[in-house]
Protein backbone atom coordinates (compact mmCIF):
# COMPACT_ATOMS: atom_id res chain seq x y z
CA UNK A 1 0.00 0.00 0.00
CA UNK A 2 1.28 3.19 -0.91
CA UNK A 3 1.43 6.52 0.75
CA UNK A 4 -1.98 8.62 -0.29
CA UNK A 5 -1.38 11.17 -2.77
CA UNK A 6 -3.83 13.81 -1.55
CA UNK A 7 -4.99 15.05 1.79
CA UNK A 8 -7.76 13.25 3.87
CA UNK A 9 -11.31 14.20 2.71
CA UNK A 10 -12.56 16.01 5.42
CA UNK A 11 -16.28 16.34 6.30
CA UNK A 12 -18.49 19.14 6.99
CA UNK A 13 -18.67 18.82 10.55
CA UNK A 14 -21.18 21.98 11.18
CA UNK A 15 -24.39 20.88 9.69
CA UNK A 16 -27.61 21.09 11.48
CA UNK A 17 -28.70 17.37 11.77
CA UNK A 18 -25.40 15.44 11.78
CA UNK A 19 -22.63 18.13 13.43
CA UNK A 20 -22.86 16.76 16.96
CA UNK A 21 -21.09 13.60 15.72
CA UNK A 22 -18.17 14.79 14.62
CA UNK A 23 -18.22 17.05 17.81
CA UNK A 24 -18.71 13.95 20.26
CA UNK A 25 -15.99 12.39 17.89
CA UNK A 26 -13.69 15.12 17.99
CA UNK A 27 -13.91 14.57 22.50
CA UNK A 28 -13.56 10.61 21.67
CA UNK A 29 -16.91 10.35 22.04
CA UNK A 30 -19.79 7.97 19.63
CA UNK A 31 -23.31 9.61 19.91
CA UNK A 32 -26.45 8.36 18.20
CA UNK A 33 -29.30 10.87 18.22
CA UNK A 34 -32.45 9.57 20.16
CA UNK A 35 -35.76 10.90 20.41
CA UNK A 36 -37.49 11.81 23.90
CA UNK A 37 -40.02 8.82 22.39
CA UNK A 38 -37.28 6.88 21.87
CA UNK A 39 -36.93 6.83 18.54
CA UNK A 40 -33.04 6.16 17.57
CA UNK A 41 -32.43 8.78 14.61
CA UNK A 42 -30.28 7.35 12.07
CA UNK A 43 -29.18 8.82 9.53
CA UNK A 44 -29.98 11.67 12.23
CA UNK A 45 -33.08 13.97 11.71
CA UNK A 46 -33.55 16.88 13.70
CA UNK A 47 -37.82 15.80 13.35
CA UNK A 48 -38.92 12.38 14.58
CA UNK A 49 -40.21 10.27 12.05
CA UNK A 50 -42.13 8.13 14.41
CA UNK A 51 -43.93 11.09 17.19
CA UNK A 52 -43.07 14.62 15.23
CA UNK A 53 -41.19 16.09 18.03
CA UNK A 54 -37.89 18.15 17.07
CA UNK A 55 -36.51 17.64 20.78
CA UNK A 56 -33.84 14.61 20.14
CA UNK A 57 -30.87 14.28 22.18
CA UNK A 58 -27.27 12.71 20.93
CA UNK A 59 -26.74 10.10 23.56
CA UNK A 60 -22.82 8.21 24.10
CA UNK A 61 -22.96 4.60 23.11
CA UNK A 62 -20.27 2.35 24.30
CA UNK A 63 -18.71 1.98 20.63
CA UNK A 64 -19.03 -1.99 20.68
CA UNK A 65 -20.28 -2.91 17.11
CA UNK A 66 -20.33 -6.36 14.66
CA UNK A 67 -19.21 -6.62 11.38
CA UNK A 68 -21.97 -6.68 8.79
CA UNK A 69 -20.14 -6.45 5.10
CA UNK A 70 -16.69 -5.26 4.29
CA UNK A 71 -15.09 -5.14 0.43
CA UNK A 72 -11.29 -4.51 -0.28
CA UNK A 73 -11.18 -1.44 -2.72
CA UNK A 74 -8.15 -2.66 -5.45
CA UNK A 75 -9.49 -0.50 -7.77
CA UNK A 76 -7.55 3.04 -7.59
CA UNK A 77 -10.03 5.71 -7.98
CA UNK A 78 -9.67 8.17 -5.51
CA UNK A 79 -5.91 9.72 -5.04
CA UNK A 80 -7.27 9.93 -0.68
CA UNK A 81 -7.72 6.45 -0.92
CA UNK A 82 -4.28 4.27 -2.15
CA UNK A 83 -5.45 0.81 -3.07
CA UNK A 84 -5.62 -1.68 -0.95
CA UNK A 85 -8.42 -0.45 1.43
CA UNK A 86 -11.08 -2.63 3.17
CA UNK A 87 -14.69 -0.75 3.49
CA UNK A 88 -16.24 -2.20 6.70
CA UNK A 89 -20.06 -1.33 7.63
CA UNK A 90 -20.86 -2.20 11.25
CA UNK A 91 -24.10 -2.44 13.19
CA UNK A 92 -24.21 -1.43 16.74
CA UNK A 93 -24.15 -3.13 19.64
CA UNK A 94 -27.23 -1.22 21.69
CA UNK A 95 -28.96 0.30 18.25
CA UNK A 96 -28.53 -2.83 15.40
CA UNK A 97 -30.24 -0.73 13.12
CA UNK A 98 -27.39 1.80 13.13
CA UNK A 99 -25.66 1.04 10.54
CA UNK A 100 -22.02 3.37 10.38
CA UNK A 101 -18.54 2.65 8.18
CA UNK A 102 -15.28 2.57 8.67
CA UNK A 103 -11.95 1.38 6.73
CA UNK A 104 -9.24 -0.63 7.85
CA UNK A 105 -5.96 -0.66 5.42
CA UNK A 106 -5.26 -3.19 2.86
CA UNK A 107 -6.53 -6.53 3.17
CA UNK A 108 -7.52 -7.45 6.62
CA UNK A 109 -8.69 -10.93 7.51
CA UNK A 110 -12.27 -10.39 8.38
CA UNK A 111 -15.13 -12.63 9.50
CA UNK A 112 -19.08 -12.10 9.17
CA UNK A 113 -20.51 -10.75 12.42
CA UNK A 114 -17.14 -10.48 14.12
CA UNK A 115 -16.87 -7.83 17.02
CA UNK A 116 -16.26 -4.52 16.11
CA UNK A 117 -14.71 -1.48 18.22
CA UNK A 118 -14.85 2.23 17.72
CA UNK A 119 -11.82 4.40 17.62
CA UNK A 120 -11.53 7.99 16.25
CA UNK A 121 -9.26 9.13 13.36
CA UNK A 122 -7.87 12.50 13.75
CA UNK A 123 -8.23 13.48 9.87
CA UNK A 124 -6.98 17.19 10.83
CA UNK A 125 -6.79 19.69 13.83
CA UNK A 126 -10.83 20.20 14.02
CA UNK A 127 -11.60 17.08 12.40
CA UNK A 128 -12.03 13.76 13.77
CA UNK A 129 -14.20 10.61 12.67
CA UNK A 130 -15.20 7.57 14.35
CA UNK A 131 -13.50 4.47 12.47
CA UNK A 132 -13.66 0.83 13.18
CA UNK A 133 -11.71 -1.67 13.98
CA UNK A 134 -11.76 -5.48 15.23
CA UNK A 135 -12.20 -5.54 18.98
CA UNK A 136 -8.75 -6.55 20.55
CA UNK B 1 -41.36 23.02 16.45
CA UNK B 2 -43.91 20.91 14.23
CA UNK B 3 -47.32 19.24 14.77
CA UNK B 4 -47.00 16.01 16.53
CA UNK B 5 -48.17 13.30 13.75
CA UNK B 6 -50.03 10.46 14.93
CA UNK B 7 -48.02 7.42 13.53
CA UNK B 8 -47.37 3.57 14.49
CA UNK B 9 -44.11 3.99 13.51
CA UNK B 10 -42.45 3.55 9.83
CA UNK B 11 -43.77 0.04 9.52
CA UNK B 12 -47.39 1.63 9.48
CA UNK B 13 -45.69 2.94 6.12
CA UNK B 14 -48.24 1.08 2.88
CA UNK B 15 -46.53 -0.95 0.29
CA UNK B 16 -48.31 -1.54 -2.41
CA UNK B 17 -50.73 -0.03 -0.56
CA UNK B 18 -52.77 2.27 -3.81
CA UNK B 19 -55.39 -0.35 -5.30
CA UNK B 20 -55.24 -1.32 -8.85
CA UNK B 21 -58.85 -0.72 -9.23
CA UNK B 22 -58.03 3.09 -8.23
CA UNK B 23 -56.02 3.91 -11.51
CA UNK B 24 -57.14 2.10 -14.13
CA UNK B 25 -54.73 2.22 -17.09
CA UNK B 26 -54.52 -1.39 -17.91
CA UNK B 27 -53.70 -1.27 -21.31
CA UNK B 28 -54.56 1.55 -22.03
CA UNK B 29 -51.57 3.12 -23.41
CA UNK B 30 -48.88 1.72 -25.77
CA UNK B 31 -45.21 2.37 -26.77
CA UNK B 32 -45.05 2.71 -30.60
CA UNK B 33 -41.86 4.16 -31.34
CA UNK B 34 -38.33 3.12 -30.54
CA UNK B 35 -34.95 5.21 -31.24
CA UNK B 36 -31.40 4.13 -30.46
CA UNK B 37 -27.83 5.53 -31.32
CA UNK B 38 -25.11 3.56 -31.94
CA UNK B 39 -23.55 2.75 -28.61
CA UNK B 40 -19.80 3.49 -28.10
CA UNK B 41 -16.92 4.36 -25.81
CA UNK B 42 -16.46 7.66 -27.82
CA UNK B 43 -19.87 9.30 -29.76
CA UNK B 44 -17.86 12.12 -30.96
CA UNK B 45 -20.83 13.98 -30.54
CA UNK B 46 -22.92 16.09 -27.90
CA UNK B 47 -25.56 14.66 -25.95
CA UNK B 48 -27.66 16.64 -27.55
CA UNK B 49 -27.21 15.42 -31.04
CA UNK B 50 -27.38 11.85 -29.54
CA UNK B 51 -30.91 12.46 -28.26
CA UNK B 52 -32.41 14.16 -31.27
CA UNK B 53 -31.20 10.87 -33.81
CA UNK B 54 -32.65 8.93 -31.24
CA UNK B 55 -35.97 10.92 -30.60
CA UNK B 56 -36.44 11.22 -34.55
CA UNK B 57 -35.94 7.37 -35.23
CA UNK B 58 -38.67 6.92 -32.40
CA UNK B 59 -40.73 9.86 -33.80
CA UNK B 60 -40.55 7.85 -37.21
CA UNK B 61 -41.10 4.79 -36.47
CA UNK B 62 -43.90 5.67 -34.56
CA UNK B 63 -45.24 6.86 -38.11
CA UNK B 64 -45.30 10.67 -36.77
CA UNK B 65 -43.78 13.90 -37.35
CA UNK B 66 -42.53 15.68 -34.56
CA UNK B 67 -44.96 18.24 -34.61
CA UNK B 68 -47.80 15.62 -33.74
CA UNK B 69 -45.21 14.86 -30.50
CA UNK B 70 -47.21 17.14 -28.01
CA UNK B 71 -45.46 15.70 -24.39
CA UNK B 72 -41.89 15.41 -23.36
CA UNK B 73 -40.29 13.44 -20.68
CA UNK B 74 -36.47 13.77 -19.17
CA UNK B 75 -34.71 12.30 -16.80
CA UNK B 76 -33.25 14.21 -14.50
CA UNK B 77 -29.49 13.15 -14.74
CA UNK B 78 -29.42 13.85 -18.36
CA UNK B 79 -27.36 16.67 -20.13
CA UNK B 80 -30.36 17.01 -22.64
CA UNK B 81 -32.86 19.84 -21.10
CA UNK B 82 -36.41 18.96 -22.26
CA UNK B 83 -36.20 22.74 -24.25
CA UNK B 84 -32.65 21.67 -25.74
CA UNK B 85 -34.77 19.07 -27.99
CA UNK B 86 -37.85 20.84 -28.03
CA UNK B 87 -36.42 23.58 -29.63
CA UNK B 88 -33.94 21.19 -31.78
CA UNK B 89 -37.00 19.20 -33.04
CA UNK B 90 -39.34 22.38 -33.23
CA UNK B 91 -41.87 20.37 -31.36
CA UNK B 92 -43.98 23.55 -31.17
CA UNK B 93 -46.68 21.23 -29.75
CA UNK B 94 -45.52 20.86 -26.27
CA UNK B 95 -48.46 20.70 -23.72
CA UNK B 96 -47.17 18.40 -20.90
CA UNK B 97 -43.40 18.62 -19.75
CA UNK B 98 -42.31 15.93 -17.18
CA UNK B 99 -39.34 14.63 -15.41
CA UNK B 100 -38.00 11.96 -12.97
CA UNK B 101 -35.17 10.26 -11.24
CA UNK B 102 -32.67 9.78 -9.54
CA UNK B 103 -30.48 8.80 -12.36
CA UNK B 104 -31.79 5.12 -13.47
CA UNK B 105 -34.16 4.85 -11.21
CA UNK B 106 -36.45 7.30 -14.17
CA UNK B 107 -37.32 5.46 -17.20
CA UNK B 108 -40.26 3.14 -16.24
CA UNK B 109 -41.67 6.11 -14.15
CA UNK B 110 -40.76 8.30 -16.97
CA UNK B 111 -43.41 5.97 -19.11
CA UNK B 112 -45.39 6.16 -16.30
CA UNK B 113 -45.42 10.10 -16.53
CA UNK B 114 -46.43 9.92 -19.82
CA UNK B 115 -48.98 7.80 -19.45
CA UNK B 116 -50.34 9.82 -16.91
CA UNK B 117 -50.27 12.84 -19.29
CA UNK B 118 -51.91 10.84 -21.59
CA UNK B 119 -55.16 9.41 -19.40
CA UNK B 120 -55.50 13.03 -17.59
CA UNK B 121 -55.62 14.61 -21.45
CA UNK B 122 -52.40 16.21 -20.64
CA UNK B 123 -50.83 14.86 -23.99
CA UNK B 124 -52.16 12.55 -26.56
CA UNK B 125 -48.20 11.39 -28.45
CA UNK B 126 -45.05 11.81 -25.60
CA UNK B 127 -41.48 11.20 -26.33
CA UNK B 128 -39.46 10.07 -23.44
CA UNK B 129 -36.06 10.40 -24.01
CA UNK B 130 -32.21 9.34 -22.15
CA UNK B 131 -28.69 10.38 -24.10
CA UNK B 132 -25.17 10.40 -22.35
CA UNK B 133 -21.96 10.27 -22.95
CA UNK B 134 -21.03 8.16 -20.28
CA UNK B 135 -17.71 7.04 -21.25
CA UNK B 136 -16.22 10.20 -23.37
CA UNK B 137 -18.17 12.44 -21.04
CA UNK B 138 -19.12 12.78 -17.60
CA UNK B 139 -18.12 8.97 -15.99
CA UNK B 140 -20.84 7.64 -13.36
CA UNK B 141 -18.33 5.17 -11.50
CA UNK B 142 -15.46 8.54 -10.98
CA UNK B 143 -14.87 9.08 -7.49
CA UNK B 144 -17.67 10.55 -5.88
CA UNK B 145 -15.30 14.29 -4.82
CA UNK B 146 -12.17 16.04 -6.53
CA UNK B 147 -9.21 15.63 -3.99
CA UNK B 148 -9.28 19.48 -3.93
CA UNK B 149 -12.22 19.62 -3.24
CA UNK B 150 -13.16 21.75 0.45
CA UNK B 151 -15.10 19.50 3.35
CA UNK B 152 -17.67 16.93 2.05
CA UNK B 153 -21.55 16.37 3.03
CA UNK B 154 -23.90 18.15 4.74
CA UNK B 155 -27.20 19.94 3.39
CA UNK B 156 -29.20 17.13 3.71
CA UNK B 157 -26.16 14.94 1.62
CA UNK B 158 -25.18 12.81 4.35
CA UNK B 159 -22.12 12.25 2.46
CA UNK B 160 -20.16 13.11 5.29
CA UNK B 161 -20.95 9.59 6.61
CA UNK B 162 -19.06 7.12 3.82
CA UNK B 163 -17.09 9.62 1.60
CA UNK B 164 -14.55 9.89 4.58
CA UNK B 165 -14.12 6.50 4.35
CA UNK B 166 -13.31 5.90 0.96
CA UNK B 167 -17.21 4.38 -0.01
CA UNK B 168 -16.94 6.59 -3.81
CA UNK B 169 -18.81 4.47 -6.12
CA UNK B 170 -21.74 2.44 -7.04
CA UNK B 171 -19.61 -0.71 -7.33
CA UNK B 172 -18.54 -0.43 -3.84
CA UNK B 173 -21.54 0.07 -2.45
CA UNK B 174 -23.24 -2.87 -4.47
CA UNK B 175 -20.18 -5.14 -3.38
CA UNK B 176 -21.55 -4.73 0.12
CA UNK B 177 -24.29 -5.77 -0.17
CA UNK B 178 -22.88 -8.86 -2.65
CA UNK B 179 -20.63 -9.78 0.77
CA UNK B 180 -23.44 -9.38 2.37
CA UNK B 181 -25.61 -11.95 0.97
CA UNK B 182 -23.12 -14.40 0.00
CA UNK B 183 -22.59 -14.53 3.98
CA UNK B 184 -25.88 -15.05 4.34
CA UNK B 185 -27.12 -16.97 1.73
CA UNK B 186 -24.13 -18.75 0.53
CA UNK B 187 -24.33 -17.54 -2.99
CA UNK B 188 -20.86 -18.16 -4.76
CA UNK B 189 -18.42 -16.22 -7.34
CA UNK B 190 -19.53 -18.81 -9.57
CA UNK B 191 -22.66 -18.17 -9.33
CA UNK B 192 -22.93 -14.48 -9.71
CA UNK B 193 -21.13 -15.02 -12.79
CA UNK B 194 -23.71 -16.82 -14.57
CA UNK B 195 -25.34 -12.98 -14.78
CA UNK B 196 -22.67 -11.25 -16.95
CA UNK B 197 -21.98 -14.63 -18.75
CA UNK B 198 -26.15 -14.12 -19.67
CA UNK B 199 -25.85 -10.98 -20.54
CA UNK B 200 -22.64 -11.48 -22.72
CA UNK B 201 -23.91 -14.58 -24.54
CA UNK B 202 -27.10 -12.51 -25.32
CA UNK B 203 -24.77 -9.66 -26.50
CA UNK B 204 -22.85 -11.76 -28.88
CA UNK B 205 -26.28 -12.26 -30.91
CA UNK B 206 -26.87 -8.73 -30.97
CA UNK B 207 -24.47 -6.85 -33.71
CA UNK B 208 -25.50 -3.49 -31.61
CA UNK B 209 -24.16 -4.81 -28.51
CA UNK B 210 -20.71 -3.03 -27.45
CA UNK B 211 -19.47 -6.55 -26.40
CA UNK B 212 -20.20 -8.21 -29.25
CA UNK B 213 -17.90 -10.50 -30.44
CA UNK B 214 -16.21 -11.02 -27.44
CA UNK B 215 -17.01 -14.12 -26.22
CA UNK B 216 -16.82 -15.26 -22.00
CA UNK B 217 -16.88 -17.98 -20.16
CA UNK B 218 -16.75 -18.96 -16.49
CA UNK B 219 -12.80 -18.78 -16.37
CA UNK B 220 -12.49 -15.53 -18.16
CA UNK B 221 -15.18 -14.05 -15.59
CA UNK B 222 -13.41 -15.15 -12.55
CA UNK B 223 -9.68 -14.71 -14.04
CA UNK B 224 -10.62 -11.22 -14.58
CA UNK B 225 -9.41 -8.76 -12.00
CA UNK B 226 -11.16 -7.56 -8.88
CA UNK B 227 -12.38 -3.78 -8.42
CA UNK B 228 -13.82 -4.00 -5.18
CA UNK B 229 -14.33 -7.82 -4.16
CA UNK B 230 -16.24 -9.78 -4.44
CA UNK B 231 -17.05 -7.61 -7.72
CA UNK B 232 -15.07 -8.18 -10.54
CA UNK B 233 -14.36 -6.47 -13.81
CA UNK B 234 -17.37 -8.32 -15.41
CA UNK B 235 -19.57 -7.88 -12.19
CA UNK B 236 -19.55 -3.80 -13.38
CA UNK B 237 -21.96 -2.72 -16.45
CA UNK B 238 -20.39 -0.82 -19.39
CA UNK B 239 -20.12 2.97 -19.79
CA UNK B 240 -21.94 4.23 -23.33
CA UNK B 241 -21.94 6.98 -25.12
CA UNK B 242 -25.11 6.56 -26.72
CA UNK B 243 -28.94 7.44 -26.57
CA UNK B 244 -32.56 5.96 -26.34
CA UNK B 245 -35.97 7.37 -26.93
CA UNK B 246 -39.89 6.40 -26.77
CA UNK B 247 -43.04 7.59 -27.98
CA UNK B 248 -46.11 6.70 -26.28
CA UNK B 249 -49.80 6.89 -27.52
CA UNK B 250 -53.01 5.84 -26.27
CA UNK B 251 -53.78 2.20 -27.47
CA UNK B 252 -56.65 3.12 -29.59
CA UNK B 253 -54.44 5.58 -31.64
CA UNK B 254 -51.32 2.76 -31.56
CA UNK B 255 -54.01 0.26 -33.45
CA UNK B 256 -53.61 3.05 -36.48
CA UNK B 257 -49.74 2.87 -36.55
CA UNK B 258 -47.38 1.06 -38.54
CA UNK B 259 -45.85 -1.22 -35.95
CA UNK B 260 -47.99 -3.77 -33.64
CA UNK B 261 -48.02 -1.57 -30.50
CA UNK B 262 -46.56 -2.76 -27.19
CA UNK B 263 -49.42 -2.27 -24.74
CA UNK B 264 -48.36 -0.92 -21.36
CA UNK B 265 -50.14 -3.59 -19.09
CA UNK B 266 -49.34 -1.47 -16.17
CA UNK B 267 -46.43 0.41 -15.10
CA UNK B 268 -45.42 1.21 -10.71
CA UNK B 269 -43.09 3.28 -8.58
CA UNK B 270 -42.72 3.08 -5.25
CA UNK B 271 -40.20 3.77 -2.18
CA UNK B 272 -40.35 1.83 0.36
CA UNK B 273 -40.20 1.83 4.24
CA UNK B 274 -37.12 3.26 5.98
CA UNK B 275 -35.80 4.55 2.88
CA UNK B 276 -33.72 6.97 4.32
CA UNK B 277 -32.20 10.04 3.61
CA UNK B 278 -29.45 11.43 1.90
CA UNK B 279 -27.33 10.29 -1.15
CA UNK B 280 -27.16 6.63 -2.98
CA UNK B 281 -25.08 5.16 0.25
CA UNK B 282 -27.62 5.62 2.66
CA UNK B 283 -28.99 2.54 0.95
CA UNK B 284 -26.29 0.72 2.90
CA UNK B 285 -28.26 2.50 6.22
CA UNK B 286 -31.54 0.37 5.74
CA UNK B 287 -31.87 -2.34 8.31
CA UNK B 288 -31.87 -5.13 4.75
CA UNK B 289 -28.80 -4.67 2.71
CA UNK B 290 -29.97 -7.80 0.07
CA UNK B 291 -33.17 -6.44 -1.01
CA UNK B 292 -33.88 -3.46 -2.75
CA UNK B 293 -36.83 -1.24 -3.79
CA UNK B 294 -37.54 -4.07 -6.31
CA UNK B 295 -39.87 -5.69 -3.64
CA UNK B 296 -42.86 -2.90 -3.16
CA UNK B 297 -42.15 -1.82 -6.58
CA UNK B 298 -42.79 -5.60 -7.87
CA UNK B 299 -46.07 -6.03 -5.89
CA UNK B 300 -47.65 -2.67 -6.52
CA UNK B 301 -46.56 -4.05 -10.31
CA UNK B 302 -48.07 -7.07 -10.36
CA UNK B 303 -51.55 -6.13 -8.50
CA UNK B 304 -51.80 -3.36 -11.13
CA UNK B 305 -51.58 -5.65 -13.64
CA UNK B 306 -53.38 -8.22 -12.45
CA UNK B 307 -50.37 -10.70 -13.36
CA UNK B 308 -47.34 -12.57 -10.96
CA UNK B 309 -44.10 -13.64 -11.86
CA UNK B 310 -45.20 -17.11 -13.45
CA UNK B 311 -47.08 -14.80 -16.16
CA UNK B 312 -43.86 -12.90 -17.34
CA UNK B 313 -42.24 -14.43 -20.63
CA UNK B 314 -39.12 -12.81 -20.78
CA UNK B 315 -37.56 -9.45 -18.66
CA UNK B 316 -35.16 -6.64 -18.66
CA UNK B 317 -33.89 -6.53 -15.20
CA UNK B 318 -31.52 -3.37 -14.46
CA UNK B 319 -28.30 -4.53 -14.24
CA UNK B 320 -25.68 -1.59 -13.22
CA UNK B 321 -24.05 -4.77 -11.43
CA UNK B 322 -24.42 -8.27 -11.46
CA UNK B 323 -25.77 -8.64 -8.02
CA UNK B 324 -28.53 -6.02 -8.77
CA UNK B 325 -30.04 -8.61 -11.19
CA UNK B 326 -29.50 -11.59 -8.17
CA UNK B 327 -31.67 -9.70 -5.43
CA UNK B 328 -34.14 -8.41 -8.39
CA UNK B 329 -34.73 -12.01 -9.28
CA UNK B 330 -35.54 -12.44 -5.56
CA UNK B 331 -37.47 -9.67 -4.97
CA UNK B 332 -39.39 -9.70 -8.07
CA UNK B 333 -40.59 -13.52 -6.49
CA UNK B 334 -39.11 -15.23 -9.93
CA UNK B 335 -37.15 -17.13 -6.64
CA UNK B 336 -37.27 -16.99 -3.13
CA UNK B 337 -35.34 -14.65 -0.82
CA UNK B 338 -31.45 -16.17 -0.55
CA UNK B 339 -32.39 -18.56 -4.01
CA UNK B 340 -31.12 -16.30 -6.69
CA UNK B 341 -27.59 -17.84 -6.68
CA UNK B 342 -28.75 -21.39 -7.38
CA UNK B 343 -31.57 -20.02 -9.57
CA UNK B 344 -29.24 -18.88 -12.25
CA UNK B 345 -26.70 -21.37 -11.66
CA UNK B 346 -29.66 -24.13 -12.83
CA UNK B 347 -29.40 -21.60 -16.06
CA UNK B 348 -32.84 -20.26 -15.08
CA UNK B 349 -32.44 -16.70 -16.91
CA UNK B 350 -30.25 -18.06 -20.33
CA UNK B 351 -32.53 -17.86 -23.63
CA UNK B 352 -34.85 -21.46 -22.66
CA UNK B 353 -34.85 -20.85 -19.18
CA UNK B 354 -38.04 -20.16 -17.24
CA UNK B 355 -37.47 -16.22 -17.43
CA UNK B 356 -34.66 -15.29 -19.92
CA UNK B 357 -33.24 -12.12 -19.02
CA UNK B 358 -31.69 -8.83 -21.11
CA UNK B 359 -31.85 -9.95 -24.34
CA UNK B 360 -29.91 -7.51 -25.70
CA UNK B 361 -26.78 -7.88 -23.57
CA UNK B 362 -28.33 -5.13 -20.79
CA UNK B 363 -25.84 -3.38 -19.23
CA UNK B 364 -23.47 -5.54 -18.42
CA UNK B 365 -22.60 -6.14 -22.14
CA UNK B 366 -25.31 -4.10 -24.12
CA UNK B 367 -24.75 -0.49 -23.16
CA UNK B 368 -25.66 1.44 -20.16
CA UNK B 369 -28.02 4.41 -21.37
CA UNK B 370 -28.89 4.04 -17.49
CA UNK B 371 -31.94 1.99 -17.90
CA UNK B 372 -33.78 3.23 -21.20
CA UNK B 373 -32.19 0.69 -23.35
CA UNK B 374 -34.08 -2.37 -21.78
CA UNK B 375 -37.52 -0.66 -22.75
CA UNK B 376 -36.48 -0.70 -25.90
CA UNK B 377 -35.17 -4.05 -25.75
CA UNK B 378 -38.71 -4.58 -24.19
CA UNK B 379 -40.46 -3.31 -26.93
CA UNK B 380 -38.58 -5.32 -29.18
CA UNK B 381 -39.58 -8.30 -27.84
CA UNK B 382 -43.16 -7.82 -28.24
CA UNK B 383 -42.93 -6.73 -31.82
CA UNK B 384 -40.65 -10.14 -32.19
CA UNK B 385 -37.86 -8.14 -33.52
CA UNK B 386 -34.74 -8.93 -30.25
CA UNK B 387 -31.74 -10.87 -31.87
CA UNK B 388 -32.42 -13.04 -29.11
CA UNK B 389 -36.53 -13.55 -29.66
CA UNK B 390 -37.90 -15.20 -26.51
CA UNK B 391 -40.46 -17.15 -29.07
CA UNK B 392 -43.94 -16.50 -28.28
CA UNK B 393 -42.89 -13.97 -25.89
CA UNK B 394 -46.12 -12.01 -24.99
CA UNK B 395 -45.17 -9.88 -21.77
CA UNK B 396 -41.71 -8.45 -21.08
CA UNK B 397 -41.08 -6.87 -17.43
CA UNK B 398 -38.43 -4.13 -17.32
CA UNK B 399 -37.13 -2.33 -14.28
CA UNK B 400 -35.81 0.63 -13.81
CA UNK B 401 -34.94 -0.61 -9.93
CA UNK B 402 -31.39 -0.07 -8.70
CA UNK B 403 -31.74 2.15 -5.45
CA UNK B 404 -34.59 3.46 -3.71
CA UNK B 405 -37.44 4.77 -5.09
CA UNK B 406 -38.05 2.52 -8.13
CA UNK B 407 -39.91 1.84 -11.12
CA UNK B 408 -40.62 -0.79 -13.22
CA UNK B 409 -43.84 -2.08 -15.85
CA UNK B 410 -44.86 -5.00 -18.07
CA UNK B 411 -45.12 -4.66 -21.55
CA UNK B 412 -47.65 -7.11 -23.38
CA UNK B 413 -48.56 -7.51 -27.19
CA UNK B 414 -51.83 -6.65 -28.53
CA UNK B 415 -52.98 -10.39 -29.11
Amino acid sequence: MSEPEAPPLLPVTDDHDTGPLFEAAARGELVVRVCACGEVSHLPTSYCRRCGSSEGTWRPVSGRATLLSWTTVTHQLHPAFPTPYTIVLVSLEEHPQVHMFGQLAGTPDLTADQPMEVWFQQLAEDVAIPQWRPAG
Amino acid sequence: MFRKVQRQGPAAGRVAGVSAELYDHRDRCAIVGIGATEFSKDSGRSTLTLAVEASLEAIGDAGLVPIDIDGIVRCDMDDVRTSDLIHTLGLDNISYLGENGPGGVAPAAMVGQAVAAILSGQATAVLVYRSLNGRSGRRYGAASQASDAPRVGGNGTYDEYWLPYGLQTPGQCFALMARRHMIDFGTTPDQLGRIPIACRNRANANPAAQMHGRPMGLDDYLGARMISDPLRLFDFCLETDGANALVVTTAERARDLPRPPALIRAVAQASLPDVQPGNFYSVLMRESLTTLPAAPVGRLLFERAGLGPDDIDVAQLYDCFSITVLLQLEDYGFCAKGEGGSFVADGSIELDGSIPINTAGGHLSEGYIHGMNHIVEGVRQIRGTSTNQVPGAETCLVTSTALPPGSALILRGDG
